[in-house]
């Protein structure tokens, strides 16, 4: 009896003390201790990916395994900055969001968490991937805090072969036996030379000597781009900007850059120029290129891989395309190999929506760990790959359905679809000796065609990007890359450049080049007059951008 | 006084009383055309309350009072714009062309129709003539350049056929117009004719004898009988397609553009969408709104006006 009621009070001291506690182990929880069960994140991700599994294939089966982390993946439907600016009115965030370019405006919104705290306690990979340039992670000078990991930039990336705009047929090049192409002259005078000799192809439709692309945003790709390459500068998006006074100014300032747009105007007078290079649509010109008539093309790789994969498919290797940097005159160095650094950029982020940042930041940090990122490139050791005398090697049968049939082998191994954190790019090796990409230069020469290695052997080189003087002979770019600065708020008003500054150049340029060549210096001209006039004022924040990412990265104070 | 007094009471009294009787009376009429209002009032009259967007620098993400106000900012900023009038004028330009080709032509093609006799012929030629309807406006930009181009085109190749100069229709920013309101005409008029058709059939079929007996032909009778029967529909239809004239939208224009027509290409719609919405400046956006609509407005009441002192009927 005694004892039953000792134990009675026992029970209930027990149930008050426990109660008493019970609120200071929430406290305890909301911190910054860790849960350990398995976790649902939403993420976000800027691109759709058709073979997204919902991480039922092998790589993320692993993965859920390993950290106890399951994505919810969810994907752009139409525009990305439309789907952004509803997620931001409705105010429900994801649990980690790709945004792209329009980063800026989640920030603005205050959707965003400070990753610098998270990654310092959390996250020693990342930090490790991100080493001496950490500092680049940074958003702005006046908000630098860290909002975005990187996902779209590798970290160390090497270009074993640089994608040189300026390509040939490679039955051109080998009717005109191989010659130099160093200028735009030599490259005019291939086309001219097969144009001449060829004028209907096998299928009596009329050959096509250069054919520009310019549906949308590809203008710049293929018909703007090419003019600062030819000119002897790289990448810098819209703008030159002066190397010792960062002043930013659109790149068509360029007295070089009006030289280049001569040119074309000079191909369009001679014929040469397709004339429907500025109205066609992307779907024309590629069905163009896969035809075979177009002798040259004035564009990045991925923009006619489609057409050119045709083409493979039906054994016309000949009827592909070799990559030159050709320059406006003797004696520009093309500029394609300038080594930016780490460039910073587009990312991922986890908002505050995230009930769990450090898991997040942890799950994140393992793709970044030397095991997460052999695990995301490679896939899984004794299935994926074999490691035979200390070097990774892909298994023949998984070989051929990587490259023959790639969406099916992303669907069912997941290798490519977690690249959701910061990583290390091609020709970075891991501590074993290992390439952490699976693209280096053995890999790319098994990719080229016999016709491809015919012409190379000719010009004495392993790649077509050995044409191309190599990085070592260029200054790195301080500021990176132009393009990828981020717009921070107090610089809002940049936001309404592109497309300002687009509807100037597509209005003038298309005139200038199709039109006399006498009247083609009053038409740039009057561009470039538009130009002033339409966003003029925007010079000067385009400047301030620049040197406010050299104070925020240290190089000027 | 007095005595007037209370008969202006007892006026409004009936008066009153008339309404409240009416309301008792129609009650049900009143029940069933209440979710119709409410649905315009949902639809059509709070989103009126986003115009306060116009005179802000609207921040996504923010809450009303946190807004901040600019007045008339984005109006000044517009009308200062080249870009808003030549905008203006393709607007206008394209919806004029649009009006008289695709209004006139279905009431040429529904009275057409309904002179055919055999009956199979006339279902197939008014189905396969509203069909494209259907299509998206993204495989129609297709058809139309592949159509056009200079490589391999059906047309260019007939015009090379007769002996002609083949020609880059697409790249002339004179015959873009042109082009944007024959694809448009060659899409909807099958289906803008369903709506005459049907009005061309509710006319009674005695007064078609009646002239017949008077000795009328069949373009006498087309001229006497059809027109004036379908001239309300045509009126009403008129006015409102007036009333229409600055909503074009701008997926035609969109899609059928490139870089040397653009400045053409340009509707307002088109210039909200890039200017506006595309550069995140939703505040210059809504203001490109409320001047299409209050431009609209203007043209309806004066549409309308001008067909009540022509015709004494109205719309409104």
């Amino acid at each position: 009896m005694r004892k039953s009621l000792f134990k009675n009070v026992n029970r209930a001291v027990r149930i008050v003390y426990l109660m008493a506690l019970l609120p200071f182990a929430l406290f305890l929880s909301c911190g910054e201790s860790v849960s350990t069960g398995d976790v649902t994140f939403n993420v976000f991700f800027s691109d759709t990916n058709a073979d997204w599994n919902n991480m039922k294939d092998e790589v993320g089966v692993y993965l859920e395994e390993k950290t106890g982390v399951t994505v919810a993946a969810e994907f752009p439907v139409g525009e990305l900055s439309q789907k952004i600016s509803l997620i931001i009115a409705s105010g429900e965030y994801p649990d980690m969001i790709m945004p792209k370019g329009d980063a800026g405006a989640l920030v603005e919104a205050g959707a965003m968490i400070d990753l610098e705290p998270l990654i310092e306690k959390h996250a020693p990979n990342i930090k490790k991937v991100m080493g001496n340039q950490f500092d680049r992670l940074r958003y702005s000078l006046n908000d630098p805090k860290i909002y975005f990991i990187p996902t779209i930039e590798y970290v160390g990336q090497i270009e074993f072969d640089m994608d040189a705009f300026f390509k040939l047929q490679l039955r051109a090049l080998k009717e005109a036996g191989y010659p130099k192409v160093v200028t735009l002259k030599d490259y005019e005078s291939v086309i001219e030379q097969y144009v001449n000799k060829h004028p209907v192809n096998e299928n009596g439709q009329p050959a096509i000597g250069l054919s520009l692309l310019a549906d949308d945003w590809r203008f710049v790709i293929s018909t703007t781009n090419p003019a600062f390459f030819a000119a002897g500068y790289s990448d810098d998006g819209e703008w030159g900007i002066d190397p010792v006074s960062y002043e930013a100014k659109p790149h068509y300032f360029r007295p070089e850059e009006r030289e280049y747009f001569r040119w074309l105007n000079h191909m369009n007078h001679k014929g040469l120029l397709d004339p429907e290079s500025f109205i066609q649509k992307y779907d024309q010109y590629i069905a163009k290129i896969a035809s075979g008539r177009v002798v040259g093309v004035v564009d990045a790789w991925w923009e006619i891989q489609d057409a050119v994969n045709a083409l493979k498919a039906e054994g016309k290797f000949e009827q592909t395309y070799g990559r030159f940097g050709a320059v406006i005159k003797e004696g520009i160095k093309p500029a394609w190999n300038t080594p930016t650094g780490f460039r910073g950029g587009w990312g991922i982020g986890i908002t505050t929506a995230c009930k769990d940042p450090v898991r997040a930041i942890k799950f994140l940090d393992y793709l970044s760990s030397d095991e997460g990122q052999v695990l995301i490139n490679w896939g899984i050791e004794g299935k994926h790959y074999n490691v035979v005398d200390g070097k990774r090697v892909i298994p023949e049968d998984v070989a051929a359905m990587k490259y023959n049939d790639q969406s099916t082998f992303k669907k069912t191994t997941g290798i490519g679809n977690y690249f959701m954190s910061v990583r290390y790019g091609d020709g970075v090796k891991d501590p074993g000796g290992n390439y952490y990409t699976t693209k280096f230069p053995d890999s790319i020469l098994d990719e080229y065609s016999s016709a491809d290695k015919e012409a190379l052997k000719a010009y004495g080189v392993n790649f077509w990007g050995d044409l191309l003087p190599p990085a070592s002979e260029f200054e790195p770019k301080p500021w990176a890359a132009f393009w990828s600065i981020p717009v921070p708020q107090d610089k809002a008003e940049m936001n309404d450049f592109w497309n300002l500054e687009q509807a100037v150049v597509k209005k003038y340029l298309p005139k200038a080049i199709m039109g006399a060549p006498s009247d083609f210096d009053a038409s740039y001209d009057a561009m470039l007059a538009e130009l002033d006039k339409e966003v003029g004022h925007l010079y000067e924040s385009a400047t301030e951008l620049v040197k406010d990412r050299l104070k925020l990265w240290g190089y000027i104070k | 006084m007095k005595a007037l007094n209370i008969l202006c009471r007892k006026k409004e009294y009936q008066n009153k009383r008339t309404w409240l009787q009416k309301l008792k009376d129609q009650k049900y009429l009143y029940v069933m055309s209440l979710p119709f209002v409410l649905m315009v009032f949902v639809f059509s009259y709070i989103p009126i309350w986003g115009w306060s967007i116009a005179f802000q620098d609207y921040k996504l993400g923010l809450p009303f009072w946190e807004q901040s106000w600019v007045g008339f900012k984005h109006f000044i900023t517009m009308f200062q714009d080249d870009k808003f009038y030549t905008a203006l004028a393709n607007t206008f330009g394209m919806s004029m062309m649009g009006l008289l080709l695709g209004f006139t032509i279905p009431i040429i093609f529904a009275i057409l129709i309904n002179e055919l006799r055999h009956k199979l012929f006339k279902q197939t030629v008014q189905t396969i003539s509203y069909l494209p309807h259907f299509v998206s406006w993204v495989v129609v930009a297709g058809i139309v350049y592949k159509m056009l181009s200079t490589d391999s085109g059906p047309i260019n190749q007939l015009i090379q056929l007769f002996g002609g100069e083949p020609v880059q229709f697409m790249a002339k920013p004179e015959l873009f117009w042109g082009i944007v309101v024959l694809s448009d005409l060659w899409k909807e008029m099958g289906w803008n004719t369903i709506i005459f058709l049907a009005a061309v059939t509710a006319i009674d079929p005695a007064l078609y004898e009646a002239a017949k007996i008077d000795g009328a032909g069949r373009f006498r009778r087309i001229w006497h009988v059809t027109l004036p029967g379908i001239s309300n529909v045509i009126i009403v239809l008129l006015v409102l397609s007036i009333g229409n004239l600055m909503s074009i939208g701008f997926e035609k224009q969109f899609q059928l553009q490139n870089n040397v027509v653009a400045e053409k290409a340009m509707v307002l719609d088109l210039y909200a969408l890039v200017f506006g919405i595309g550069n995140r400046k939703f505040g210059f956006g809504a203001a490109i709104g409320v001047a299409k609509s209050v431009l609209s407005l203007i043209l309806l009441f004066t549409a309308n006006a001008l067909f009540k002192k022509q015709t004494g009927k109205s719309v409104m």
